[in-house]
């Protein structure tokens, strides 16, 4: 990893109510990382596939554990949705919300919120990472406008 | 004759069952079911079975029913297609003689039973990227695609609507459908809204139920007389799991893959089928099949709908007993689908509900969230 900044990280720990990812396997690293602001993917060495969510092996040629690097976190928004019903615990007082599939710059995409009014959303609209502190072991991706 | 024959559908009540657990739905709509083939649980070579809460479903409700012997047993969970996904493999073992009798089967108490897991420390691999977006599962992950969908081709929410209208028209003449009354395409606008573009009327039912469909081999359905509805044509695959965003491309579902070659077995081609009968968990989950198993062009299935085309008169009859929509959605629709095909293809009913002369049906399943897809062609042996 390279150790650069993805986005600002901001200790939500005290208010989330939601559900918190436990980190297990290939993705311990991905959730690691979040804790420092890095969003990271895995690039494979042996043919060069940008994966997420985290792997033990590389979905296009098999190699074992590919390593990560560091991405961007950039990239647009490929489809959303404004949830009218919560989803989840803890996000009863947040509706309406915005969830989005994001397109990564470096390929792979990710599901995550994005906090912006949803009159504003848009396919295609260009958004930024920042990361939200919700446990000791985990700050979540959350997307805003560029 | 073809194999393998539907020899007897039926249902368990549907609605609300408050006294009864999956397994109950599943065992009353299997015996039903056999009863409707001239059959009895002592003639049961096997079960097929998917969801009801339970990672050994084959198991357990074989325990229940207290099969002796079963050479079939089949759990594969591919969510709500797995019924047609069945098909296909009962067929293969029906065709090396491993069994004669095999019993489909479904049970659900999705309404008034235990909810989900929604312990808050996620350890699920998949899910600790999912659960903390807060995303509506499933409407939420439908939502995504139908919001794509729009975006590429223009599809409208008025589009979406033409579904669940057509759809409410077939249920008001089913005495088993949830909701009877009419609706306009303003109704379903106007209704509460759940996750963009969904509103509350874009969303299939949330009910108990089960259903049992019974395939016999050849020469047992020679045995019984009953009439010859053959399996014709079976495929399915998968695209992703519950991942949305894994989901390659949100305009198209495996159904491009499926239709083609369940079509392609049973020597049709769609301007054969009377009668679909396609998974609806969303109205737009209905829109893409449709387009995918080519009863038309990619993008046009929002035109396709407009003005009736899949209500009673139309020129596609499409989900004739009110669909997850109206009628019932227990969880996995997939058995429901199967069912509604075998009896417009027996003829059971009169009037506008009967499709008049239907002798080849489709039945499709679509599972998780867009993920798995399974096509049945079904038809009526002369
Ligand atoms: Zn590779």
């Amino acid at each position: 990893m390279t150790g650069a900044e993805s986005g600002p990280v901001e200790d939500r720990r005290d208010s989330w109510e939601g559900p918190v990812p436990v980190p297990t396997g290939a993705n311990s690293e991905f959730w690691a990382a979040t804790l420092e602001g890095e969003l990271v993917h895995q690039h494979c060495e042996e043919c060069g596939t940008a994966q997420l969510y985290p792997r033990a092996v590389c979905t296009d040629c098999g190699a074992v554990d590919p390593p990560f690097e560091a991405s961007s976190g950039v990239g647009e928004v490929y489809t959303y949705t404004v949830c009218h019903v919560p989803g989840e615990p803890g996000f009863g007082d947040r509706t309406p919300y915005v969830v989005a599939a994001v397109d990564l710059e470096e390929g792979p995409r990710l599901l995550a919120l994005v906090d912006c009014d949803p009159d504003r959303v848009e396919i295609g609209m260009a958004l930024e990472v920042t990361f939200w502190q919700v446990s000791d072991e985990a700050a979540l991706p959350v997307f805003v406008p560029q | 004759m073809a194999e393998p024959i539907v020899a007897g559908v039926a249902e368990s009540d549907l609605g609300e069952t408050p006294d009864r657990n999956w397994l109950d739905n599943a065992g009353i709509a299997t015996v039903r079911a056999l009863e409707d083939a001239g059959l009895a649980l002592s003639d049961v070579d096997g079960v097929a079975v998917a969801g009801g809460d339970d990672y050994m479903p084959a198991l357990v409700l074989s325990e229940y029913l207290d099969l002796e012997e079963p050479s079939l047993l089949e759990g594969t969970e591919i969510g709500g297609s797995s019924f047609e996904h069945f098909c296909g493999h009962v067929g293969d073992a029906m065709a090396r003689g491993r069994a004669d009798v095999v019993v489909i089967a479904y049970g659900s108490t999705s309404k008034t039973g235990p909810g989900r897991d929604r312990s808050l420390e996620v350890t699920h691999p998949v899910d600790g990227f999912l659960r903390p977006t807060g995303l509506f599962r499933p409407p939420g992950a439908y939502a995504m695609a139908a919001k794509r969908h729009m975006h590429e081709y223009g599809t409208t929410e008025e589009q979406l609507a033409e579904i669940a209208v057509s759809t409410r028209e077939w249920a008001s003449m089913n005495p088993k459908a949830a909701h009877q009354e009419e609706i306009t395409v303003g109704d379903v606008l106007e209704s509460r809204p759940v996750a963009e573009p969904f509103n509350l009327l874009d969303c299939c039912l949330v009910s108990d139920g089960g259903g049992a469909v019974v395939l016999v081999s050849a020469g047992k359905a020679r045995e019984l007389g009953v009439p010859e509805i053959s399996v014709a044509g079976v495929a399915s695959t998968s695209t992703h799991r519950q991942d949305i965003s894994e989901m390659p491309d949100m305009t198209t579902t495996g159904a491009a893959v499926t239709g083609p070659k369940a079509f392609d077995e049973a020597g049709i081609t769609p301007a054969d089928v009377d009668v679909a009968q396609l998974y609806d968990s969303f109205t737009y989950t209905a829109l893409v099949t449709l387009e995918e198993l080519g009863f038309c062009e990619n993008g046009e299935g929002g035109s396709f709908v407009e003005g009736g085309t899949t209500a009673p008169g139309g020129e596609l009859p499409m989900n004739t007993q009110g669909g997850g929509l109206s009628y019932c959605h227990p969880g996995h629709f997939g058995v429901f689908v199967l069912i509604e095909a075998v009896r417009q293809l027996r003829g059971d009913y009169t009037g506008d509900r009967q499709v008049d002369g239907a002798e080849v049906a489709v039945a499709h399943g679509t599972g998780g969230v867009l993920s798995s897809s399974s096509t049945v062609v079904l038809r009526r042996e002369a």
